[in-house]
């Protein structure tokens, strides 16, 4: 496939990355003469220097041949705009970035149904539905949708006291009983291992279960990783996405308290949300904190402009008594020290807005498609064709490439977790789990 | 820097050069020259120790841009030494520093030769003789860039370490894609040449042999008259058609055939080239006219014209001995040799497009001196030239001269006459072929000293890829935090 992407940002880096390694075509315009030059010695991609929205430079990368447009540079209007102009390019798929929710909107006379942009990202709510959804379960630090939602995959770290460390998988699943879920990936000491029966649970790892949404707090007791909803949430960082956390929060009934900087920008947050308590210091402050009862406070989001911010925060809040800290970083490189530093979850909206045009992407016979943590593993899903040898046979008969596990199948709105012996069909949908040097083979695989 | 991921990929591309013996393997039993046992051995040698290279070393991420200078550099100097190994296996060349040197000057496209007589070697010799110059031509890690999945990322690193000139055309958003392009486009001329040189009356072996040589702009033929003993004004005008294309940029050929034809007119450094090359070959006509080394304009033309694209196209084809021209056209071909091809050709030296923005820069300069306050950028078909490209343009230049003043001291200095040293030095740093004098057309490099044979070695590796791929590794700071190896043995134990 042949992708143009504009703008040479943390997402379009990351997207690069991500499809020239799947063999794909990709060329990447951005302004920055230097930086694309950096980007073309150390990918495999065309880089042109221009602007994106320029017929002649669009010309240069060959839109006429292209399949997907993605326009993610920094400036909504020239994202849209260079949208609009593939389009007259007969570019059959376009994605953009879009901040500024006025733009498109219900009201305006520009949606993107008349656009015709297939997927517009605003990169800011992206993160908050990510942060709102992390935060219901309060144990797991990564959370996907399946299936329509009806299936879900978690992460969870496993403390050492847990009763499940030293477990082999195989005496997990004949501890489940009623409730089905299937271990699908742990990842120990930065190595992702999709796993087999014999492996054990050691402490420290983090696992990802497979489990059905209404069997999630049953199976959480289970496994000893109970959670309950927060009651009680800092957000330190009045930006955008701490608005629209605390907006999406306040309507779950959860008493909010974000903490700005700016005494300008808590005027406007006072004014737009309601039951929300406004705080003007500095999210670095201890003395503030504790008088507000952060020891109370069952997560902490960290969502400023500054990565050092947001981790100090984060460590602050936690040492002061706060059960649960959730941080933005915008560097990726800090993300692998995160952990050792005991910051629970770290989103990077690069990743998130990034994982979200992927799963668009490969939305061919792949239906979703969103990578765990650190990018190490993909989730996909796919659709059964009939000509698939493999049908009619239970799975443990299936030879799926090394670093593969079927996670879920959807069949006729029904979600088993599957066994071994569970039985594939025509037209099922299998949620698969692999590795990402493997999801080429497992294309292969399912479509030979 | 990962010593793991550079022997792995060298051993990866020793393999895939063992393979290619298998080319001249066929053309020895074709024709029974008994010498098919060399290319078994060299064949046997090269896939042993590139097994045993691609399998102890475990690769480590990505190529780097340090990686890619090693891994190109002792890629070429590696190939060489397999390339040499037929040659002194088969004892035609019985000193291997001799057949070291025909394989460097075989790979790097030179076409210097320490052979007083090409026709003993056999078919199968001279069949590979060409082939390094048709593999080293468009590059052997470009041709591997092109056919072996294994070298994906990273793959932009090597191009741009072997492609010459100052700024890289790409073809395709994807390196592989590049390189086949480009190894699309030289295989067709190639086709296109042994058909012309058979209807002109060549054999099969000949035509290929030539037309490898031809569009690599190497210079080895198949007999020691070189193409002048085919005695055929249609060979010298199809080869002089063919030198033409080679000395030109690929992308260009790429652009014609894909019908982008018009931006062929907009390269000035493409009328340059022509102005030059046949600017030369009228001067030559005249001046050899003029001194009577030939007496009818015909044949004035047809020498001039096939000596002057020779030399500029950094061939080294003789059809003529222009050891015995006036000063005056010795002169001219010695300045040819200096400028070379275009950039992204087959062809040497310092590219046309170096020298035609080196000209450039200098009259900008000039007219600063005179409007001190005047703003004056530099263009190159309407488009401004980045101040980087300019500067690395300068510093390659002055790295030349160096390498130029160094090796022309070392080979004069083991008793060369000072045209034979210095003509020795230029035509092998450019990858030309034959020099003036003591190394001319009709004399070979067979006498020249030991350590002097070393040098010009290594200004033709040095040439062929333009400096700084060999510089590079010759600046300790460049080694320092190597990391050795992961062995694969040592994984697996762990």
């Amino acid at each position: 496939m042949k992708i143009i992407i504009v703008g040479a940002g943390e997402v379009g880096r990351h997207l690069c990355q991500q499809l020239s390694t799947e063999n794909h075509e990709v060329v990447l315009i951005d302004r920055d003469a230097e930086h694309i030059r950096r980007i073309e010695r150390e990918l495999n991609i065309l880089g042109i220097e221009g602007n994106g929205a320029s017929p002649s430079v669009l010309e240069e990368a060959g839109i006429s041949k292209a399949d997907l447009f993605i326009a993610v540079t920094d400036m909504d209007e020239v994202n849209l705009i260079s949208c609009i102009m593939a389009k007259e390019y007969g570019v059959e798929r376009l994605v953009a970035r879009v901040r500024n929710q006025e733009y498109i909107s219900l009201n305006s006379p520009l949606s993107e149904h008349r656009l015709g942009i297939d997927l517009v990202i605003n990169p800011d709510q992206v993160m908050a539905q990510e942060i709102v959804r992390i935060s219901e379960i309060s144990e797991a630090f990564e959370m996907v949708d399946f299936a329509h939602g009806e299936v879900v995959l978690l992460g969870y770290r496993i403390k050492p006291e847990n009763p499940v460390c030293g477990l082999t998988l195989a005496q997990l699943r004949d501890l489940q009983g009623l409730y089905h879920f299937l271990v699908v990936a742990i990842v120990r000491e930065g190595q992702t291992i999709i796993p087999k029966g014999s492996d054990i649970i050691q402490p420290e790892d983090r696992i990802y279960i497979v489990v059905r949404k209404k069997n999630i707090s049953a199976t959480e007791k289970l496994l000893n990783l109970a959670s309950s909803a927060p009651k009680k949430v800092f957000i330190i960082g009045g930006g955008r996405v701490g608005f629209s956390l605390a907006e999406e929060l306040e309507d779950k009934g959860v008493d909010v308290y974000i903490i700005e900087i700016d005494a300008k920008r808590c005027e406007f947050l006072a004014e737009k949300l309601d039951r929300a308590v406004v705080l003007n210091f500095d999210g670095l402050e201890a003395n503030e904190l504790i008088a507000e009862g952060i020891d109370q406070a069952d997560l902490v989001v960290a969502v400023t402009g500054g990565d050092t911010t947001n981790i100090l925060a984060s460590l602050l809040a936690k040492h002061h008594g706060a059960k649960k800290s959730i941080t933005r970083i915008s560097r990726p490189d800090f993300i692998p020290l995160l952990g050792s530093l005991g910051i629970d979850v770290a989103l990077s909206a690069r990743l998130v807005a990034a994982n979200m045009i992927l799963r668009f992407v490969r939305r061919g016979g792949v239906l979703s498609g969103a990578l765990l943590l650190g990018g190490e593993a993909e989730v996909l899903e796919y659709y059964v064709s009939s000509q698939w040898p493999y049908i009619e046979k239970p799975l443990k008969k299936v030879k799926f490439p090394e670093g593969v596990i079927v996670g879920a199948v959807v069949r006729d709105d029904e979600v088993l977790i599957p066994s071994g012996d569970s039985v594939i069909k025509a037209g099922d949908r299998l949620v698969m789990f692999a590795l990402k040097d493997q999801s080429q083979a497992l294309e292969e695989f399912i479509n030979p | 820097m990962k010593l793991g991921t550079i022997g792995a990929n060298l051993g990866w591309l020793l393999i895939f050069l063992s393979l290619t013996l298998l080319f001249p393997l066929g053309v020895s039993l074709y024709y029974g020259d008994g010498n098919w046992y060399c290319f078994v051995e060299a064949a046997f040698v090269g896939l042993i120790t590139g097994g045993l290279l691609a399998f102890a070393c475990v690769p480590e991420e990505d190529i780097g841009h340090k990686e890619g200078f090693a891994i190109v550099g002792f890629g070429w100097i590696m190939s060489a030494f397999l390339g040499a190994l037929p040659y002194y296996f088969s004892s035609a060349i019985p000193s291997f520093l001799d057949a070291y040197f025909e394989s460097m000057s075989g790979f790097t496209t030179t076409g210097s030769t320490i052979l007083n007589e090409v026709e003993p070697l056999g078919h199968g010799l001279l069949f590979w003789r060409a082939l390094t110059h048709w593999l080293g031509g468009m590059g052997i890690i470009v041709l591997s860039l092109a056919i072996l999945p294994i070298l994906g990322i990273g793959g932009m690193q090597l191009f741009q370490a072997e492609m010459p000139g100052p700024t890289k055309d790409r073809l395709a958003p994807r390196i592989q894609d590049t390189a086949r392009i480009l190894w699309g486009v030289y295989l067709l001329f190639t086709v296109l040449e042994v058909a012309l040189l058979m209807l002109a009356g060549m054999d099969l072996f000949n035509a290929v042999c030539h037309a490898f040589a031809t569009l690599a702009t190497g210079g080895f033929s198949t007999i020691t008259a070189s193409v002048g003993g085919f005695n055929s004004p249609w060979v010298d005008y199809i080869v002089v058609f063919f030198m033409i294309l080679a000395g030109m940029n690929f992308a260009l050929h790429y652009r014609l055939l894909t019908g982008r034809g018009r931006e062929l007119l907009k390269s000035s450094e493409l009328k340059f080239y022509l102005t030059v090359g046949f600017g030369g070959a009228f001067l030559l006509t005249a001046v050899n006219l003029y001194h009577h080394t030939y007496e009818s304009i015909v044949d004035s033309f047809r020498y001039s014209l096939f000596q002057a694209w020779s030399i500029l196209t950094t061939t080294g084809f003789g059809t003529a001995d222009f050891d015995k021209w006036a000063p005056a056209c010795q002169f001219v071909l010695v300045a040819f040799m200096f400028l070379g091809g275009m950039a992204g050709s087959t062809g040497g030296g310092i590219k046309n497009v170096r020298i035609l923005l080196f000209l450039k820069f200098t009259r900008v300069h000039i007219k600063k001196l005179i409007h001190p306050r005047a703003v004056e950028t530099l263009k190159m078909d309407g488009k401004k030239v980045p101040a980087d490209v300019m500067q690395s343009i300068l510093a390659y230049l002055s790295l030349y001269l160096t390498f130029l003043v160094a090796a022309i001291l070392v080979v004069t200095s083991q008793g060369l006459d000072i045209v034979t040293g210095s003509t020795a030095v230029i035509a092998t740093l450019n990858n030309i072929g034959p020099g003036l004098a003591g190394v001319g057309p009709v004399k070979n490099f067979a006498h020249v000293p030991a350590v002097s044979k070393m040098v010009l070695i290594l200004c033709m590796v040095a040439g062929r890829l333009e400096l700084y791929t060999i510089a590079v590794l010759l600046v300790p700071e460049y080694w320092k935090g190597a990391r050795l190896p992961i062995w694969r043995w040592k994984r697996e134990t762990h």
